[in-house]
């Protein structure tokens, strides 16, 4: 099992630096921050607070498909959910410092699981807004760029806990109380 | 990381083209899906912890390839199709640079590997010796 002295490092065994740094982290934080206000202004508009939307690409491409039958499959506007995602994707990856990969991976992997199923969901709807709809949405495309954007980025720091929690495992540890950040 | 950027380009092409070249139903869908796809995994592979995505572009790519025979369509759509499959196979089988060490990567939480690897048992071992500490 780790001795106490492993309390003391922030690179994990095997790495060429730390994933769990301010400097890997802060630009994905600014990146979803920007997916808020982005989603957040889509939303507006699809909940009726603003008449008009932005669109400087194609005409009245952003109307339609903010106004589809896809966008509103789910009881709350699709552009309002992925606002919620993005504030998700910011608020997890902003707790913790910066051992979190080791000292708390529970909110390292809550971290993959919203920026992973995020980015997922905005490709499909890239591809979606063409061939159901004939349209596109600039703003839309904007959005699904920073999701694809914050997913290779946020891997390090997945894997960096999956492999300590492995480590943990091999070393005869308890996975369990590794994954909620408590030592033996 | 230059071969990604080129996937990506090639990946919005795709999705811009059927409006540009001037063509619609099947060939006009393939592209629309493919396109956002090839761009997508071109830029999360641009990353060296995910760089072994780029093995999905091969097989986009190879979708591209056999489209027009597959879904039957021809014409400049056609073209576009084998030529934009060929380019981005090509540029899937070029790595780039990779310099940045991650604990032997995704391959370690696979149990085959572990037993496989002399270097993956030392590399977890190491926790809590010298070479990966740091000041606290």
């Amino acid at each position: 099992m780790p001795g106490p002295r492993e309390q003391n490092y922030l690179t994990p065994p095997g790495w060429s630096a730390n994933p769990s740094s301010w400097g890997q982290r802060l630009p994905i934080v600014a990146l979803a921050l920007v997916g808020v206000a982005v989603a957040g202004y889509l939303s507006l508009f699809q909940f009726g607070v603003i008449a008009t939307v932005w669109e400087p690409f194609f005409g009245d491409g952003s109307r339609k498909i903010l106004t589809s039958s896809v966008s509103r499959i789910l009881p709350i506007p699709d552009a309002a959910l992925g606002g919620l995602g993005y504030l998700a994707d910011a608020v997890t990856g902003v707790i913790g410092g910066r051992a979190r990969w080791r000292a708390m991976p529970w909110i390292v992997v809550l971290f993959g699981l919203a920026v992973g199923p995020l980015g997922a969901v905005s490709i499909l709807l890239v591809m979606l807004q063409p061939v159901l709809f004939g349209e596109f949405c600039t703003l839309c495309l904007v959005s699904a760029l920073i999701s694809v954007l914050m997913i290779g980025p946020a891997l390090d720091e997945l894997l960096a806990a999956l492999q300590h929690l492995k480590r943990v495992r091999v070393n005869g540890g308890s996975v369990w109380r590794a994954f909620w950040g408590r030592g033996k | 990381m230059i071969a990604r950027l080129f996937e990506a380009v090639l990946g919005i092409w795709l999705m811009v083209a059927p409006a540009v070249l001037g063509y619609g139903s099947v060939a006009a869908t393939s592209d629309r899906i493919a396109g956002p796809l090839i761009a997508s995994v071109a830029i999360v592979a641009a990353w060296e912890i995910a760089r072994p995505l780029r093995h999905l572009n091969l097989l986009l790519g190879l979708w591209l390839l056999a489209a027009p025979v597959v879904l039957g369509f021809g014409g400049a759509a056609a073209v576009d199709s084998v030529l934009v499959g060929i380019a981005v196979a090509a540029l899937s089988r070029w790595r780039g640079r990779v310099e940045s060490r991650f604990g032997g990567g995704w391959s370690v939480l696979w149990p085959p590997s572990w037993a496989r690897g002399e270097e993956q048992r030392e590399l977890f071992a190491a926790e809590g010796r010298d070479d990966g500490r740091r000041q606290g």
